[in-house]
């Protein structure tokens, strides 16, 4: 029988983030194929009020790990902690799924590495189906697996979608953004019904490398776009830093309205990480998403394609955007949103005069 | 001036990768998949902000830190390697091997950890190793730890800002909702965000070295050391294709989704704009700031 459906869960102040509460929707369903437990890992310091929450998003088992060093995230020490219990399972998790956060991303690499397996990064989409190896320069590979972790993320730049999986080490990993997966509706089940185990905490001297010495969390709170109702976004069509001072001045004709950017905008520096729509950024979901400059990526895309409406003003007619996009405008940025900016204005001007 | 921050001579290598250059169209078929022969190179933006950190962590140490650039490629990487000499990186060295093909993260891992392993036997042990927190290419931000796990450094991811004191690092790092701000005790490897200084440019001296170094032989035996797997020690069974538990099963095409796109004619960016906005009247009016 395959071995249990894993969710490593994220939490803030003692609070299951949400991307772990989708991961156990999305978690139940690969459970309920390959007919394995869904098991959830909690680990933090007094965080027994946060049991039924995890129960109400589906987990069969739970494991508890409850010490004052993990009140806050640390690599080592959760590290340790994961293995340390890891190492004393017969059959080792089928499936070990973490959040895409920075957290998930610090941790689940130092899993993958000790059990020497494969970890999807950034993943879309989850199944579980077959798949056979035929030929290969390694003989000990081939065979037919029939339960194997599908982990399916857009290719590099590419307007592909790629299918990875590692079906010969168990657990089979993958990190999914938050939002890329709806929250679960809630499970009514019997506490009692569920089992609920304590880990043992063993921290060793070595795990203390790295000490907090501050933690600055309301400072950077103030960006999130995925709460947005209207998001002007600039990609590398911008052509320089400056042009993201346009898309602020369009953002704040609207209400709930912020800048956004795609990741090439980003990785030149023009704008900072928390402003990135995509993949490796946010997944958004507003009513209005211009989006100025921007190719449209599958990278991209699949971070904002469920917009209800997408503007898109692009100088290139061939760019893929105006493939999904609502509106298309082939033209120079720097033409067109001063323009939009005027007649934005200009309505406003109607609406107050009426 | 280094002195100031009460460092012995810090031993420091930083990772750097190239990878297809996606800002211009060359090697971008029409079907938006892309020709990795026919697509221009560059060095990962990334690790243009690991190579500042590095220079900058070589300017807090003792007067005899060092600084070791190492990349892992086919041949033509040497060309980031290059880069990095410009930039005033002392060293270099670049793994290179027809076996590394096809290797994902975990493979790749291994393939540096051991290179890294071998620079260390031979050049004394590490104090400092920065990383780019991810690759354009790959995206996955997975090698860094893998690496650590590997070789037990001291694991610090996004790293916004930092500096070292008393051999301590004091790192300010990305986290969920906002920043952290660390103490992390050498040696290390340091994973670094793109909110950090961006990269200096390359000083008149450094153009010059690299160019002596392209036209002399002798030189370039000094400053740029290229390795193979056999040389490193690495098991060929752990590297490239045969090292990677995953593979990629398939790829297909997404179709255009919707391709109801309404593409405005409007002959000026005024007339244009006025099309959509009175497609989109309600919706606008409904989000406009009164």
């Amino acid at each position: 029988m395959a071995g249990e459906v894993l969710i490593v869960a994220e939490q803030i102040h003692g609070v299951i983030a949400k991307v772990t509460l989708e991961l156990l929707g999305e978690g139940r369903k690969l459970a309920d194929k390959l007919g394995s437990p869904l098991s959830c890992f909690i680990l933090g310091h007094n965080m027994d009020s946060q049991i039924q929450r995890v129960i109400e998003a589906g987990a069969d088992k739970i494991y508890i790990a409850d010490h004052p060093e993990l009140a806050e995230y640390k690599t080592l020490p959760y590290r340790r902690v994961i293995l340390d219990e890891l190492d004393t399972w017969k059959t080792p998790p089928h499936t070990l799924l973490m959040g895409s956060t920075t957290t998930g991303r610090d941790l689940a690499p130092r899993i993958a590495a000790y059990f020497q397996t494969g970890l999807t990064a950034d993943t879309i989409e989850l199944d579980i189906g077959p798949y056979e190896h035929k030929a290969g320069t390694d003989k000990s590979k081939i065979g037919y697996f029939p339960e194997c972790l599908y982990a399916n993320r857009p290719s590099f730049g590419e307007s592909l979608k790629a299918r990875i999986l590692g079906p010969w080490k168990d657990p089979q990993m993958a990190t999914i953004r938050p939002g890329v997966f709806q929250l679960p509706a809630k499970v009514e089940k019997d506490q009692a019904s569920v089992e609920i185990k304590k880990i043992a905490v063993n921290l060793k001297e070595e795990d203390f490398r790295v000490k907090i010495a501050k933690i600055l969390r309301e400072e950077s709170t103030k960006v999130d776009i995925s709460e947005a109702d209207v998001i002007v976004a600039g990609g590398f069509g911008l052509g320089s830093q400056e042009g993201f001072k346009l898309l602020e001045e369009l953002a704040s004709c609207f209400n709930n309205a912020v800048v956004g950017a795609s990741r090439k905008a980003v990785d030149v520096g023009w704008i900072s990480y928390p402003y990135q729509v995509g993949q490796t950024g946010k997944t958004v979901r507003p009513k209005l998403y211009i989006a100025c400059g921007i190719s449209g990526a599958l990278q991209h895309r699949v971070g904002m394609q469920k917009s209800d409406c997408i503007i898109a003003i692009n100088k290139d007619p061939d760019a893929p955007i105006f493939s999904f996009a609502t509106h298309g405008i082939v033209g120079d940025i720097y033409q067109v949103i001063p323009e939009m900016i005027k007649q934005v204005k200009a309505l406003n001007r109607q609406t107050v005069s009426v | 001036m280094s002195s100031n921050f009460n460092n012995k001579d810090l031993n420091i290598y930083v990772l750097i990768k190239q990878v297809p250059d996606t800002r211009s169209k060359a090697g971008v078929n029409a079907d938006g998949t892309i020709d990795r022969a026919k697509a221009g190179k560059m060095l990962n933006p990334f690790d243009a902000f690991a190579m500042e950190a590095a220079l900058n962590a070589k300017a807090m140490g003792g007067p005899n830190s060092r600084i070791t650039a190492v990349t892992m490629g086919p041949p033509p990487a040497v060309d980031i390697l290059y880069q990095a000499l410009g930039h005033g990186i002392d060293n270099t060295c670049i793994l290179s091997d027809r076996k590394l093909a096809a290797s994902d993260t975990l493979a790749t891992a291994y393939a540096l950890s051991m290179t890294l392993k071998y620079l260390f036997k031979r050049d004394g042990n590490p104090d400092l190793v920065f990383c780019g927190l991810q690759t354009t290419d790959g995206d996955t931000a997975q090698v860094g730890p893998e690496i650590c796990e590997r070789l037990d450094l001291t694991q610090v991811t996004y790293v916004e800002d930092f500096k070292i004191e008393n051999n301590i690092v004091h790192a300010r790092k990305v986290i969920e909702g906002g920043a952290m701000e660390v103490e992390a005790q050498l040696p290390a490897l340091l994973t670094v965000a793109n909110s950090y200084k961006k990269l200096k440019f390359k000083t008149l001296r450094g153009a010059k070295f690299v160019q002596e170094v392209k036209r002399s032989e002798k030189l370039q035996k000094e400053f740029l050391e290229v390795v193979d797997l056999a040389q490193v020690g690495a098991d060929d069974a752990q590297c490239g294709l045969a090292g990677s538990p995953t593979i990629v099963s398939m790829t297909w095409k997404i179709g255009t989704v919707g391709g109801n796109c309404k593409m405005h004619q409007g002959k000026s960016a005024l007339e244009l704009v006025s099309e959509v906005l009175s497609a989109e009247s309600n919706l606008v009016k409904e989000f406009l700031k009164v």
